[in-house]
């Protein structure tokens, strides 16, 4: 519990810079009358008045919802599909190169391919973003499954363990600190990709949201919308790390006593 | 005649290289005693590791054969644990000691309770009751080396095959897991092969010396270690039989007899 409190101190830490800023911008923009640039104090009154919480349920929830179920089917796919791979030598060779070319290819790029394939409804979206995540959180896997210890594969061998057992118990786990290195990524994009997912054809979303409002020149609406962009992405980036360092206690504190 | 626990029969190792052939060992044969105490010594890169991987399974002999109890050797045989060289890494990180100690017994079959007891009976033969909740990385070097022997012992092998299994805790941490070795051979009646660098620990522990010698390595030397047991660090490393014994293995693995 002590971790989590110190973590809580670092990020109270490391808010100082968001707070000087903020305060900037606020005396700043207060006397502007510049139509695109609004005082952050009208943009505030909106703010409340959008998302606290008026529009949450229509345009919030089913972000968040994409993002999550998107999300966790690329982690349920790619990582046992990744963990079988990097076990496998042929696997690696072969995958590898493939899976490697796809991901260079920018996700948000992808998206209207899904459409043509797809339609624009909300079973488009989450596939993008799952397939789009899935890329970095494969390669992790394999990775980190390939590059199993040893000294710990020889003692689970002598185990006499199945070969799953081998691969679920032992090479997967030791291989969960990349793993989560991939699925840090994969989150990332998955966050972007669900945004970008939502500029063509949604009435909902907050992609949707900030994109209608500049369309309409409610530059008010936008810049909420930006802000609360900024302020979710924030947050899911930090209940992420929060999650990982509860699942890899035993990875950061063999790392802190070594 | 009873057959040994272990046969190694003229066993020959290469490893491919880039530039040729490494031929390791050429022609070992030795037979382990049931319930006898071996070690195993030679210089540093001599193929000692080489010789255990392949009596646990791990690798294929080039030539020759392997046996235990009379069967052919194939994969990991049963009734025979391991406590290899490196500790630090053979512990597994990410589960607690008692779950590193229940890993081996999955194959075992026994029930919740039944596995529970076992881990706590194998912690116990190591002194380390208590420590189960633990992660093997809050603790010091010697008690994970306990845990791995605890693991090892977890399974009730009746052979027991040990490489350098001291070779980085402190001296007085080494004479206390040198007697819980010889402690848990008796209590289990295991036959126990062990590696060492540690010629004085050889003596210490063992039946029988294996002396293991140039390149290809072969057998050199097979020294029966005449003191009697019960062996203790206070007065059989005082004995001259032992300091006779240690000088004549010493030669050997130095190549000065
Ligand atoms: N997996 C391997 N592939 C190729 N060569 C190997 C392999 N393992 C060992 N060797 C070679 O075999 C020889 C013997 O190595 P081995 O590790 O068995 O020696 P050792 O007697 O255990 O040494 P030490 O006392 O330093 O542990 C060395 O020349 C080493 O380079
Ligand atoms: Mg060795």
């Amino acid at each position: 519990m002590m971790r989590v409190w110190r973590w809580i101190l670092a990020i109270l830490i490391g808010a100082w810079l968001p707070i000087v800023f903020i305060a900037w911008w606020w005396n700043a923009s207060a006397e502007s009358t510049n139509p695109y640039f609004p005082p952050l104090s009208v943009i505030w009154e909106q703010f409340k008045v959008n998302w606290i919480f008026e529009l949450v349920p229509v345009h919030v929830v089913p972000s968040i919802r994409n993002l999550l179920v998107g999300f966790l089917i690329a982690a349920v796919i790619a990582i046992p599909a990744g963990t079988l791979i990097g076990a496998s030598r042929s696997g690696t060779r072969y995958v590898e190169p493939v899976v490697d070319f796809i991901r260079s290819i920018p996700p948000v790029a992808l998206v209207p391919i899904f459409i043509l394939l797809l339609g624009l409804d909300a079973q488009m979206r989450i596939t993008s973003i799952a397939f789009s995540a899935s890329f970095p959180i494969l390669l992790a896997t394999i990775e980190g499954v390939r590059s199993t210890n040893l000294v710990v594969l020889d003692t689970a061998k002598s185990f006499r363990l199945s070969r799953s057992a081998i691969l679920w118990r032992v090479r997967l786990p030791g291989a969960m600190p990349t793993v989560f290195a991939g699925l840090q990524v994969g989150f990332q994009i998955a966050f972007v990709v669900t945004i970008a997912s939502e500029v063509l054809g949604s009435g909902f979303g907050l992609g949707a949201f900030t994109l209608i409002a500049t369309d309409s020149f409610l530059i008010v609406d936008a810049w909420t919308g930006v802000i609360l962009l900024g302020i979710l992405g924030y947050l899911l980036n930090l209940v992420f790390d929060l999650v990982e360092r509860i699942s890899l206690r035993w990875y950061y504190g063999q790392k802190k006593l070594s | 005649m009873t057959t040994p626990a272990i046969s190694i029969r003229d066993v020959t190792m290469d490893y491919p290289t880039p530039d040729g052939v490494n031929h390791v060992l050429d022609g070992v044969s030795y037979d382990v005693a049931e319930g006898h105490f071996v070690s195993i010594v030679g210089p540093s890169g001599v193929g000692k590791t080489t010789l255990l991987r392949l009596l646990t399974g791990l690798a294929t002999p080039t030539g020759g054969e392997i046996q235990v109890r009379g069967q052919r050797l194939t994969s990991s045989p049963e009734g025979l644990a391991v406590v290899l060289q490196d500790y630090t890494r053979s512990l597994m990180p990410w589960l607690t000691v008692e779950k590193n100690i229940a890993l081996p017994l999955r194959n075992a079959k026994l029930s919740r309770t039944a596995t529970r007891e076992r881990v706590e009976e194998s912690l116990a033969e190591v002194g380390l009751t208590g420590t189960g909740r633990s992660y093997p990385w809050q603790l010091s070097g010697g008690m994970q080396q306990r845990v791995s022997i605890a693991r090892a012992i977890a399974v009730r092998p009746s052979i027991l095959v040990m490489d350098e299994p001291f070779a980085s805790v402190d001296a007085q941490t080494r004479f206390d897991l040198e007697d819980l070795v010889l402690k848990v051979r008796d209590d289990f009646g295991i036959t126990t092969l062990m590696v060492t660098h540690d010629i004085d620990e050889a003596v210490y522990l063992s039946d029988e010396i294996v002396v293991l010698y140039g390149k290809p390595a072969v057998v050199r030397d097979i020294v029966k270690i005449d003191i009697p047991f019960p062996r203790s660090q206070m007065t059989t490393r005082n004995d001259h039989r032992f300091a006779d014994l240690r000088t004549h293995v010493y030669g050997m693995v130095r190549g000065l007899e």
